[in-house]
């Protein structure tokens, strides 16, 4: 340091003399710094909860919004099966009505006719359901773009986890900072692990004599 | 009078079943009744060069795994045996690249979704008349 060196010359160093006040400008700022670094060190440690809760809960969110894709899917299936089925009985039933419209005389067969024209416009009418259940393909590719992004976001935390040095905490501190993220993901994960089939949930009321 | 030709054998292309089953029952209710699925463009392609595939018609998604819609397309054109195959793309790609894409890749046309009945039936008049024209 300057102030412990001996002066013991003549000639003044005018540069020498400066130096006091860039001494104090540099504490000034290392001081400032330290400052700054320790403003940082909290923030770091501040992020630390959550992080983690939030790198926890994107996996758990991802899978959910697959099953989302997956019920869609199902209930899709299910409306086409019907409606598949409502078809086959339309068909079978325009071929009947045209058989029996030769068979009844001129007096019934008008009435008859437009029997049959009703039929005939049910036709369309379950196309129209057909093509407005292509929803389920319009879900699924943005169900899977939604997980696509979650995935890339939960990849940069695990990497934001990886700089800092963030732990995960396996002892429940973590868990802390549960929001209503926290409490919708719980929700939806009772509701599959723990949700049970009408047939079950009968039994149980017809054992409290509640059927 | 429809100038569609309901005898092809057509081949649905798309990763969503439900897509599949609601693409062959508009096609059922158009006329069709020759119809088999692929899962994706590499399954389709599969498809189309088997042994008296016998396929008329390409029906096919754009975005679907392992193959995509375009890339399937590309290759159909570049088969000598297959080229010549009316494809038309049913999908979400709506953007006005995606359909530019296309139309350079050689698609035959091209429905968004989502669509409706009567529309599908009218790419497939204006495909067939295209056909006759390009004949004649």
């Amino acid at each position: 340091m300057l102030i412990d060196r001996d002066i013991d010359s003549d000639e003044i160093d005018t540069d020498e003399i400066d130096r006091p006040e860039e001494d104090h400008s540099i504490n000034n700022e290392l001081a400032e710094l330290t400052k700054y670094v320790s403003m940082i060190t909290s923030t770091v440690r501040d992020m630390e909860s959550p992080v983690t809760t939030t790198s926890d809960q994107l996996p758990q969110a991802t899978a959910h919004l697959n099953d989302l894709a997956k019920l869609t899917e199902e209930g899709t299936h299910r409306v086409l099966s019907l409606t598949e089925a409502i078809e086959i009985n339309r068909g079978a039933m325009k071929t009947a009505l045209e058989q029996l419209q030769q068979k009844v005389g001129s007096e019934h067969a008008e009435d008859v006719k437009s029997v049959i024209a009703m039929v005939e416009a049910d036709e369309s009418r379950l196309t129209d359901i057909h093509v407005a259940l292509s929803f389920q393909d319009l879900v699924a590719q943005r169900v899977a773009k939604l997980v696509t992004i979650l995935n890339e976001v939960q990849h940069k935390l695990l990497k934001l986890v990886v700089v800092f040095g963030i732990k995960n905490k396996n002892d429940g501190t973590a868990k802390q900072d549960d929001g209503r993220g926290s409490e919708m993901l719980r929700q939806l994960d009772a509701s599959q692990t723990t949700a049970l089939e009408q047939d079950l949930v009968d039994d149980i009321l017809s054992e409290f004599g509640c059927s | 009078m429809s100038l569609i030709d309901t005898s092809l054998k057509v081949l649905v292309v798309d990763d969503m079943s439900t897509m599949r089953r609601i693409v062959k029952n508009v096609l059922k209710q158009i006329g069709f009744s020759d119809m088999i699925e692929a899962e994706n463009g590499q399954d389709g392609l599969n498809k189309l060069k088997a042994p008296d595939a016998g396929i008329g018609l390409v029906v096919s998604d754009w975005n679907m795994p392992v193959m995509q819609g375009i890339d399937f397309l590309r290759a159909v054109r570049a088969d000598p045996d297959l080229k010549h195959l009316p494809f038309l793309m049913v999908t979400a790609e709506a953007q006005k690249e995606n359909i530019i894409e296309a139309v350079q890749a050689g698609v035959s046309n091209y429905v968004v979704k989502p669509f409706t009945a009567e529309a599908l039936q009218g790419k497939l008049e204006k495909i067939f008349a295209n056909l006759k024209s390009a004949k004649a």
